[in-house]
């Protein structure tokens, strides 16, 4: 008997088993995900679910929109946003920009061989480099009674700081995040870098194009997806820091992240409910990222292997 | 080319002047432990703490433990979404990609909310404490992984295998794994730095982890804190340096992303 | 036979083992033991709140041989030679939980472990005299009254013994010399141009009990210490320093200073005393009681009503209310709450009391009640970022 359309598998009436394997290896591969899907539900769609679900929620426990309309009602918290989104698009873009410059150099730029491990390790490190002790290193270094600052008036005798200039502020803060964000753009630049193909250049060249050229017409929009794609993954990056900002300047530069620890971690200002909503706005905003960042890599995929 | 060197050498000096200098700043301030001296004296008492080598010992045993679960759960899923499951890939990176999307002090809050109540009592023990953790370090243990079968060529792999009679035990452990030990070694060394320096679960959870230890050590005390971290950063880019060495050359050379 | 047929067979007896499988477990589960009452007497002793006399504690409490307790740094008051001394006078073990907690995460760490007695539960905590409230209105602590609770003053616990003030400190002005040339005496001085960049407090002003007394102890010497008028202007206090560049918004801890960060930190006596003795001269730390403005904060102890130890934890607060463990508090700078009481009968010697800055600085030092307190901490916090920062 000939097998119909393939679509539900006849194994009744007596038949010789059909010549191809029925969709069962198909169920098969799926137990193979199934740990893993477990997992995830378990311990991460839950607990995530649970700020879904409590956002909703006002201090009595009743459903609410409440907690949406403070968020777009209160100043601070538009005020906090805007800060987060404000670091986060420039130590973005920044750290992009600077750290693709690293990368080029270090991989396509005639530097020593030697250099390019160098800071592809040392860049592993400084990535993870964050939280109180980078703060204190760059409070060491630009603070008030930083290195830096001592240096410089023990050689000009001018003092930084006379005219106001203070390092705690949105843009102190954002050289502080640079220091994790330069090293995440070069360790995922580099073996794109290293993966533009020495034939694309010496072909542009038989063709008599020249180095810029090279560049404009066909090496940049090879790499724009993978820059784009880091980018965002820079700005998700920023967007998400906390133990950096807290340890920088507690409470006192206005973040998303801070303010959710402040609400839900005090309790004067303990509100579940509007911590709950407030991180549902920044995974709103992080989604998006991803959204993105899947995005450029799925352009980015056109030119692999 | 050469005025591309000229350049290249600014920007690398302009890197090195900004990465050096803050971590500069803190070495010379932990040698002014003894007043007007440059002495050493920081170290010495920072390693004469009997705390400090509890708790390292406590988050490096968490932290390999961690690692044995996050292998055990991510590896082979991985290989078998690479080998079989295509179609779901993006399900699976946009699962790994959730612990980078939520904040980890909503997360911990979540799942102490969940798990802390019977009839599924995790925080009596460390249990809850590494769920975390493995989620923290899913999304780069898994992209290390990715990457390095990305490198490899998985399905004629598996083929040849398959076709010299090895069953799927052996396809794992004496094909794959081998293959992807680079790959793997950069996600383990990850999770390891992630787990040494992870904060925020163990303090919630109120574990005597090394991250919550640095930070009481950072806000009751002066020079010691400041000698660890730099000895901490030393002895993490020895490490990774270490690891680049013995990968070099082998298949699936991997990123080495970070956290923030 | 097909494999249809062969399949449900073996699911069949599969199903059967799991049902077996399933059932021994809940019979088992039936027949566990049910967990062991306390004898009634004991029941009534723990929860009379009482004192318990010593013969019956120290047996009880040497019996459950362990004391969870949470946020004590060695360096706070003190509570390192006092949970020694604890450790080798009763010969019990002390499992210390996270000792950077805050007052709001202790509770958090009863409210997370109520049903669990494990390690990570603690049986005492110490909290801010503000947080009690919160504290009593979810039902988190079990009362008891310590053999010395008629000496503790009646404003500073609970008359039913569900809390108590073990020790206080006042706020000073730790200063680091020779950063700060001319060391200010009183909070207007703060205002001046040549502490600039100087003036930190120590801790953050949404979450550190701390740091909403300084505020309200600037505006309680702007106020001439009209404690209703207190909280709006310190924050306007604040206001004006960070305009004028003075403040520093950084939280301060030993290494900033150390450092140069923070020459002017704001801080408890016992800290800023603990933190000279610690610096040891480098750099020298001055230390002045504002001649205005002198806000006491105590802090209050208290068992967990889920506390695993019960008695262990009524054994500690024996221990500290006692003469000798409010030495240890005076020792480590810290102001026993009994301390009146102690100098009058002479149990206070007086080279510890020379240590302390001059008891007339103390004199002036203001209690604001527990509801006070409660109304300022709202206050505060709530209008925190909109005056000083402008913020709506």
């Amino acid at each position: 008997m000939s097998r119909t359309s393939g679509l539900e598998p006849r194994l009744s009436e007596g038949d010789a088993p059909p010549a191809r394997p029925q969709s069962k290896s198909f169920d098969w591969a799926w137990i193979g995900v199934t740990p893993f899907l477990i997992y995830a539900i378990m311990f991460l769609f839950l607990p995530s679910a649970s700020i879904f679900v409590r956002s909703f929620q006002g201090p009595d426990g009743g459903f609410t929109l409440q907690n949406f309309a403070t968020l777009f009602s209160r100043t601070d918290i538009i005020n906090a946003y805007k800060t987060s989104i404000g670091i986060s698009v420039l130590t973005s873009v920044g750290g992009a920009v600077f750290g693709f410059l690293l990368a080029y150099a270090v991989v396509l730029g005639g530097l020593p061989r030697f250099l390019r491990p160098a800071l592809l390790t040392f860049s592993g490190v400084a990535s993870n480099f964050a939280g109180v002790p980078l703060a204190f290193a760059f409070i060491a270094t630009m603070g008030n009674a930083g290195l830096v600052t001592r240096l410089i008036e023990s050689w000009t005798g001018i003092d930084i700081h006379a005219s106001g200039f203070t390092i705690y502020n949105m843009w102190g803060l954002s050289i502080v995040y640079m220091y994790f964000q330069f090293p995440l753009m070069v360790l995922i630049m580099a073996p794109a870098l290293d993966g533009l193909r020495s034939e694309w250049r010496e072909a542009c060249e038989n063709l008599g194009g020249t180095y810029s050229q090279f560049w404009r017409y066909i090496a940049f929009p090879i790499l724009m997806p993978s820059i784009l794609g880091t980018t965002i993954l820079l700005f998700g990056n920023a967007f998400g820091a906390y133990a950096t900002a807290y340890a920088f300047s507690g409470s006192f530069i206005n973040l998303v992240t801070i303010l959710i620890g402040a609400v839900i971690q005090g309790d004067v200002l303990y509100d579940p409910g509007l911590g709950n909503a407030l991180a549902l706005g920044m995974i709103f905003i992080m989604l998006l990222c991803m959204l993105g960042y899947a995005w450029s890599q799925r352009r980015a995929a056109r030119w692999a292997k | 080319m050469k005025q591309s060197r000229i350049w290249s050498w600014i920007i690398l000096i302009i890197g090195i002047f900004y990465f050096f200098l803050p971590l500069f700043s803190v070495f010379e301030f932990s040698m002014r432990m003894v007043k007007d001296k440059y002495t050493f004296q920081a170290y010495i008492v920072a390693f004469s703490d009997k705390a400090f080598y509890e708790n390292f010992g406590f988050s490096m045993l968490w932290a390999i433990l961690t690692i044995i679960v996050s292998l055990a759960l991510i590896v082979p899923t991985a290989y078998w979404v690479h080998l079989r499951l295509r179609r779901i890939k993006p399900l699976i990176e946009l699962i790994t990609l959730m612990p980078f999307v939520v904040p980890a002090v909503v997360l911990s809050f979540g799942l102490i909310r969940l798990y802390g109540k019977p009839p599924l009592v995790l925080t009596s023990s460390p249990l809850l404490l590494i769920v975390g953790y493995v989620t923290l370090s899913m999304p780069y243990m898994y992209r290390a992984v990715d990457t390095g079968l990305r490198a490899i060529d998985v399905g004629t792999l598996t083929e040849a295998a398959q076709s010299l009679g090895a069953g799927w035990a052996t396809i794992l452990f004496r094909v794959i794994f081998p293959n992807l030990r680079v790959a793997i070694l950069s996600g383990v060394f990850l999770t390891f730095a992630i787990v040494m320096g992870e904060f925020t679960f163990a303090s919630l959870l109120v574990w005597p982890a090394f991250g919550p230890y640095m930070e009481e050590i950072g806000a009751m005390r002066a020079y010691t804190p400041q000698a660890l971290s730099v000895v901490s950063f030393a002895l993490t880019w020895i490490s990774i340096g270490l690891l680049q060495r013995i990968g070099r050359g082998a298949p699936g050379q991997g990123q080495i992303a970070g956290t923030r | 036979m097909s494999e249809r047929e062969r399949l449900p067979r073996i699911s069949r007896r599969d199903f059967l083992k799991l049902a077996g499988m399933g059932g021994m477990a809940a019979y088992l589960a039936g027949c566990a033991p049910a967990a062991t009452q306390a004898p009634p007497a004991a029941e009534d002793l723990l929860s009379s709140g009482n004192s318990i006399p010593m013969d019956k504690l120290l047996p009880a409490a040497q019996g459950e041989g362990t004391l969870t307790t949470i946020a004590l740094p060695h360096d706070w008051a003190n509570y390192g030679e006092m949970i020694e001394t604890y450790k080798s006078k009763f010969n019990m073990k002390v499992n210390e939980l996270n000792p950077d907690a805050g007052s709001s995460d202790e509770l958090e760490a009863i409210k997370a472990n109520k049903d669990s007695k494990g390690p990570q539960a603690p049986d005492v905590i110490d909290i801010g005299v503000g947080h009690t409230v919160t504290a009593m209105n979810e039902g988190l602590l079990a009362p008891y009254k310590v053999a010395d609770w008629d000496t503790i003053g009646d404003d500073v616990k609970d008359p039913n013994g569900y809390w108590w003030a073990e020790y206080y400190g006042v706020l000073t002005f730790e200063v680091s010399k020779p950063a700060i040339e001319n060391t200010p005496q009183d909070w207007e001085d703060l205002l001046k141009p040549e502490y600039k960049g100087k003036v930190a407090m120590a801790g953050d002003v949404l979450k550190s009990n701390e740091s909403v007394m300084t505020v309200l102890a600037s505006g309680l010497s702007r106020s001439g210490g009209d404690i209703e008028k207190a909280p709006e202007m310190g924050l306007q206090f604040w206001k004006e320093m960070n305009d004028a560049g003075n403040f520093i918004p950084v939280i301060a801890d030993q290494g900033k200073i150390a450092q140069g960060e923070t020459p002017l930190t704001i801080e408890w006596d016992y800290l800023s005393l603990a933190n000279r003795d610690a610096l040891a001269g480098n750099p020298e730390i001055e230390i002045v009681v504002p001649q205005t403005g002198v806000v006491a904060g105590p802090y209050a102890g208290g068992i967990s009503a889920y506390a695993p130890h019960p008695y262990a934890a009524r054994l500690w607060w024996e221990f500290v209310m006692s003469d000798e463990g409010q030495l240890l508090y005076l020792k480590g700078y810290a102001h026993p709450i009994r301390f009146n009481d102690m100098v009058k009968r002479g149990v206070v010697p007086q080279d510890m009391l020379d240590k302390l800055p001059p008891a007339a600085a103390y004199e002036k030092a203001v209690f604001p009640t527990t509801q006070q307190l409660q109304d300022i901490k709202t206050y505060i916090t709530e209008n925190w970022r909109k005056v000083v920062f402008g913020e709506g």
